[in-house]
């Protein structure tokens, strides 16, 4: 913080009254809706559907049980959890070494193989989706967790080489040149020595992947009809349960499925400190 | 260090790389390049859901939807929603940093950035439904005060004028927030004497900003613009759970109808391919031609 410019603090002037009026405002938009969701989803129907919003009323957790006990949901959250952490896992285990090949070893390619990673984020889900459906209808593997697993490895392998290559960058040069001293061959300095020491920001990186894939929606929508559905496809089919929206079960099955990606904002805001305070330091 | 020793470790050296990027490098290709190819062949042929048979028909599909005024209208939908959210992004991510760098102690300043990171980490599908909600006529929680003052109903989902515009602000809530935090974050890299000298020529605080800090980190943020250029093609799950593309047209954007077409109306394989095809032609270009003109060489 060190270029902090209000050190030299005398009396709140209107406009830094102003400012953080601004900023609490904007803090409120952060969570307020997102706490008022969390809020319906313990509400009965007549609570939700009432003219003036309500604050108080007798909580209920009949949504949460609605929802929890549903095949569909069960099955939704299994495919999620399957699929997400297979193409998680085959990201890291693929781009981690990738990305530290890349961080390290001076290639003639670097630049353009770095671009063509960045790249892959350029094509449209749409684009991507289309296509795919047709390879795996023929393949005769449409709406399975195989599919999408494959699929999604595309995102997370990407995102991985694209984020760690920068970790591997700021493990100093002299640990490793230490490793080889004592004797590390090339693959053990990767293993003992640099992916220890980038750990953190890896994890970060690797988290990064996860928020993606947990997320997606346009691909799992137009990969699966049935068996291999995964939790935002589930949760999106809830509003068009009969006639009325289930507002309630709705809310509900939304802070679920949000809460895995919350769950990492810790991770992820770490991740974040860690990158930029590099760049500081090397300022 | 003996020559052979020497020998030996230079060979095994110079071999992780490809053992290392290999196989990562091989999924890749394989797993753009194959549909991409795909999605060519596709889209020159007259393939159908449900169809068995299917003949070529070339660039057929590619004549009829340059007088497709629907394609046209998504075009149009999609240019104004890659403007309007990247802009409005950046606006909101710059003077929030700012804000946040100029009036707010190291402590506020962790509370606010933990806050501010939630709304991207949510699910799209999560925000689309948390803010329809919010925006709901009869009963959301923003559109109540304007109910409970004229006491008519606000449907701002339902007009052609404000529906895509309410769609943006959901987008521009995910990614401005996020990155006024990237904003502030790179505010805190900036070595103080400049500021101290801009303070010392009676520089005003807003100056200090728009001619000395603000081009000091004018690379990263144009970085961030072009992240945010990339992220802005994926409006459909917003779109599809907030409007579906509506009212009438509207708020269709590219995906969304290459998604109707192929999926929800007539199932044409062949022509929604022709528009992804388009797209990925479009978006490839235009990023790899930005990406080049930004870096520094």
């Amino acid at each position: 913080m060190s270029a902090s410019p209000n050190r030299k603090t005398k009396k709140l002037s209107l406009g830094t009254l102003l400012a953080r009026l601004v900023l609490v405002l904007a803090g409120f938009s952060a969570l307020v809706p997102v706490l008022w969701t969390f809020l319906n989803s313990f509400k009965n129907r007549v609570d939700i559907v009432s003219a003036v919003p309500k604050f108080f009323f007798s909580p209920t957790l009949e949504n949460y049980i609605y929802v929890l006990s549903r095949e569909a949901v069960a099955q939704g959250l299994l495919n999620s959890v399957v699929v997400v952490g297979a193409a998680v896992i085959a990201g890291a285990v693929l781009g981690l070494p990738a990305a530290y090949a890349l961080a390290r070893y001076p290639l003639r390619w670097a630049n353009d193989i770095q671009f063509f990673v960045l790249s892959m984020r350029f094509l449209p889900p749409v684009a991507v989706a289309i296509p795919l459906m047709v390879i795996w209808l023929q393949l005769e593997l449409y709406d399975t967790r195989f599919a999408l697993i494959v699929t999604y490895t595309l995102l997370t392998l990407s995102t991985v080489i694209w984020l760690a290559i920068p970790a591997f960058k700021a493990v100093p040069k002299e640990v490793e040149e230490a490793g080889r001293v004592d004797g590390y061959g090339p693959y053990a300095i990767f293993f003992k020595v640099a992916l220890p020491i980038a750990a953190r920001s890896l994890i970060g990186a690797i988290a990064f992947g996860f928020v993606l894939v947990w997320n997606e929606f346009l691909i799992a929508l137009m990969l699966t009809t049935s068996d291999a559905k995964t939790l935002p496809i589930v949760a999106s089919e809830l509003s068009q349960l009969g006639r009325d929206v289930p507002w309630g079960i709705l809310n509900a099955s939304v802070i679920l499925l949000s809460l895995p990606p919350l769950l990492m904002v810790g991770v992820l805001s770490g991740f974040l400190n860690a990158a930029f305070k590099r760049k500081r330091d090397a300022a | 260090m003996t020559l052979r020793e020497k020998k030996k470790k230079t060979a095994t050296a110079t071999r992780l790389p490809l053992v290392f990027i290999g196989p990562g490098l091989l999924v890749l290709a394989v797993l753009a390049l194959v549909p991409t190819l795909f999605a060519i062949g596709i889209s020159l042929q007259d393939r159908e859901l449900g169809q068995a048979d299917t003949a070529w028909v070339w660039l057929s599909n590619y004549v009829q939807l340059f007088s497709d005024r629907r394609f046209l209208n998504s075009v149009r939908v999609s240019l104004v929603w890659e403007v309007l959210t990247v802009s409005a992004t950046m606006g909101l991510a710059v003077l929030l940093g700012v804000l946040m760098f100029q009036c707010t102690t190291a402590r506020w300043r962790n509370v606010l950035s933990m806050l501010f990171i939630v709304p991207v980490l949510l699910p799209r599908v999560s925000a689309a439904f948390v803010w329809k909600f919010a925006f709901h006529p009869l009963f959301g929680l923003l559109t109540w005060p304007y109910k409970a003052v004229t006491g008519e109903p606000l449907d701002l989902l339902a007009s052609p004028v404000t529906a895509l515009l309410t769609v943006a602000f959901v987008d521009v809530w995910q990614w401005g927030l996020f990155f006024a935090v990237i904003v502030l974050k790179l505010l805190e890299t900036l070595p103080p004497q400049p500021f101290e000298a801009a303070r010392m020529d009676h520089a005003k605080t807003w100056e200090v900003y728009a001619y000395v800090a603000l081009p000091m980190l004018k690379a990263p943020l144009v970085s961030l613009c072009f992240v945010k250029m990339v992220e802005s093609l994926r409006a459909f799950d917003l779109i599809y759970v907030m409007t579906r593309g509506g009212p009438g047209i509207s708020t269709e954007t590219l995906d969304m109808y290459a998604f109707s077409q192929g999926f929800i109306e007539s199932g044409r394989i062949s022509y929604a391919s022709g528009m992804a095809v388009l797209m990925m032609i479009a978006s490839t270009v235009a990023f790899t031609y930005i990406w080049k003109w930004t870096r520094p060489k």
